[in-house]
């Protein structure tokens, strides 16, 4: 309905309006009728009977008139003041402070529904057990008398035999084993601190003044070359062994596997693995009991706790040294190769050899055997032994084998019919060839003709050869910080070249033991040292002091 | 057997320990606060397992009050004398060591 509204002008206020009211029906709401009636009522007969009728009922009604009305007192007894006093309420603040630890172990504890074990932080007051006071009476005697009040007695549990139980337990638990481990490692690490911080390069903690004065004025007046031997890992499990040959893991510098093992051709004597950390110097990580002479061994790349070992059986052995358990425990049951698809491409499949044990576990491994290019003689078509090889360090499909004969060849994975090339001057075992790391078409090779040759990619005669002791050199390896450095072993000496200063002589030599041949040597990649291994057994750590070469990425021999 | 091994191997290894050099005693301790194995005598290893427990315990809550998700491996007392190695675990293992020079 629209409204139209007017503007309210000052006539239509002045106008007389008429309004009417009228009076509306009267609406009744509520209509309780009266009991009372009037005597004057026309209906006030009827009722003033019945109520005669009731008076009537309630007269004859029987006990009725015996009602008596009668007051009665109470009495009040006189008021007695009496006092009553109670014991007054101590009241005591009581706080507790929660730490942060408890609140979360007790979450922890009601998520996984563990009963936590209550263990009082405090120590309960001590009373020795009456069992045990006959053994232990004296030293408890004099506890009482020295410790101080403030000290509390431990609880001694009475029974002997819960202890010895608690012990087995603990001795076989893997974290107490794990305990061991570092706080052997903490000692050892306490003793021969000036070692390793001279090892890694690091400032020795302590110095005491009157120690460094006279080294200082030492070191300062002869600035030559020197080698000084740090530490010799030795334990009596390697003593008398003859060390055949070292590596370092290729993840973890500070892991050496040395493989040990007689060289006595008669005497076949089970050969032995340790690997040695620089954080333990008593005694080996690991030990590895092989069945047969150690002859060679090398960590794996990819995976880096993998160590494989050759033997005088020719055997090859894979160990895993992560852990202590190398090979099943118990007889293995079955053994079968499988087809394993790698996860990210479906194409490839490698095979695995998986196997179930009598311990209760399930191992697999997977590697492949391919027999390369044999040694021929050029000759005849019998097949000589092969002592050494070396890969190529920018081309891996190309590698030096090192003869019985004296010829090196070099050979190359495409090609497994012919050599590509026989380098020959050596005419005696060549034991060890080493491509120089830096210079990717030099490679050096020794033998045991008392000699070591420095040969060219492509010349077939050597560039340079050392001589300096007359016997067989067992190890050559070059330095892989600087370019002209290389190291050499031969039986009673270490020697170090350097063929910036001088290609005659060597510029450190380190004399042997008497009575001890070195047989084996080892760059260390990150620090100046050098790891010697020898016939009795020791691998010792030298260190390559006032070492001043230049260093250069890259040298080129020019002849 | 292999069990039997690794126990063999513990008590090697714990008597290698004691046998180090400067190495004064050493002491395994249970969570209750009883030496189990000691090299000690019986006076010192209980003045030992009673000080260091407290001392242990208060290195603990301080180290789980920060970052409750982390604990104490190892706690180091290094003295004019002397340096007291604990390695906790479940297990207190203690060993004293006179420092060298």
């Amino acid at each position: 309905k629209d409204t139209a509204t007017e503007q309210v002008t000052e006539d239509m206020l002045k106008e007389v309006v008429d309004i009417f009211i009228s009076e509306t029906d009267t609406f009744s709401l509520l209509d309780i009728p009266g009991t009372c009636v009037s005597v004057d009522a026309d209906d006030a007969d009827a009722i003033i009977a019945r109520n005669s009728q009731y008076e009537e009922v309630c007269r004859n009604r029987a006990g009725h008139g015996k009602d008596v009305d009668r007051s009665v007192q109470t009495l009040n007894g006189a008021t007695k003041n009496k006092q009553v006093q109670s014991n007054s309420l101590i009241m005591v603040d009581a706080g507790k402070s929660v730490m942060l630890m408890m609140i979360f172990i007790n979450v922890l504890n009601t998520m996984t529904g563990n009963i936590p074990n209550h263990r009082t932080t405090d120590c309960p007051e001590a009373v020795m057990d009456s069992s045990r006071a006959a053994e232990r009476s004296v030293a408890s005697t004099a506890t009482t008398v020295s410790v101080s009040g403030s000290l509390k007695e431990v609880e001694v549990d009475g029974n002997s035999l819960n202890t010895e139980l608690e012990w087995e337990l603990i001795v076989l638990s893997e974290k107490f084993q794990h305990c061991l481990l570092a706080m052997e490692k903490s000692i050892l690490r306490n003793n021969s601190q000036p070692q390793l911080a001279a090892y890694r390069q690091l400032a020795v903690l302590e110095v005491k003044p009157d120690l460094v004065e006279p080294r200082k004025g030492g070191t300062e007046s002869s600035q030559s070359p020197a080698l000084e031997c740090l530490w010799v890992f030795s334990c009596e499990l390697s003593r008398g062994r003859s060390v055949s040959c070292m590596a370092w893991n290729r993840k973890n510098p500070d892991l050496l596997a040395v493989g040990y093992g007689g060289f006595d051709f008669g005497n076949q004597t089970p050969g032995l693995v340790c690997c040695w950390s620089i954080k333990n110097l008593k005694w080996p990580e690991r030990v590895i009991h092989c069945d047969s002479t150690v002859t060679s061994l090398d960590f794996s790349a990819s995976s880096p706790s993998q160590l494989a070992v050759g033997t005088r059986d020719g055997s090859i052995t894979i160990y895993s040294v992560h852990s202590q358990d190398n090979r099943h425990m118990g007889p293995v049951w079955q053994l079968r190769w499988m087809q394993q698809e790698l996860s990210s491409s479906g194409e490839e499949k490698e095979e695995a050899l998986l196997s179930v044990g009598a311990d209760g576990r399930i191992s697999k491994c997977s590697c492949q055997c391919l027999w390369l290019l044999p040694l021929k003689r050029s000759v005849l078509t019998a097949l000589t032994p092969g002592l050494c090889f070396d890969f190529h360090p920018t081309d891996s499909s190309i590698y030096l084998t090192g003869t019985w004969e004296g010829l090196i060849h070099k050979c190359s994975f495409s090609n497994t019919q012919q050599f590509v090339e026989t380098y020959s001057k050596h005419f005696c075992p060549v034991n060890c060839v080493a491509w120089s790391p830096f210079n990717p078409d030099v490679f050096l090779s020794c033998s045991s003709d008392w000699t070591i040759q420095l040969w060219k990619q492509d010349h077939s005669k050597p560039l340079l050869g050392f001589t300096s002791a007359q016997k067989a050199v067992c190890d050559v390896k070059w330095s892989p910080k600087w370019a002209t450095v290389f190291g050499a072993v031969n039986e009673e000496q270490l020697e170090i070249w350097d063929l910036n200063l001088s290609i005659l002589d060597p510029v450190i030599v380190q004399p042997a033991a008497p009575g001890v041949r070195m047989t084996s040597l080892l760059f260390s990649s990150q620090t100046d040292c050098v790891v010697v291994g020898d016939s009795v057994g020791e691998v010792a750590v030298y260190q390559l002091k006032n070492f001043s070469v230049a260093e250069r990425s890259q040298v080129n021999f020019s002849w | 057997m292999f069990l039997v091994k690794q126990a063999e191997e513990v008590e090697a290894r714990m008597k290698r320990i004691a046998a180090t050099k400067g190495v004064i005693g050493t002491l395994v301790v249970n969570p209750d606060g009883v030496p189990l194995r000691s090299t000690l005598d019986q006076s010192m290893t209980l003045q030992y397992a009673g000080q260091l427990q407290n001392l242990v315990a208060l290195a603990r809550s301080t180290v789980r009050d920060i970052d409750p998700q982390n604990d104490l491996s190892a706690l180091r007392v290094r003295a004019k004398n002397y340096e007291i190695i604990v390695v906790t675990g479940d297990y207190l293992m203690i060993t004293i060591q006179k420092l060298p020079e």
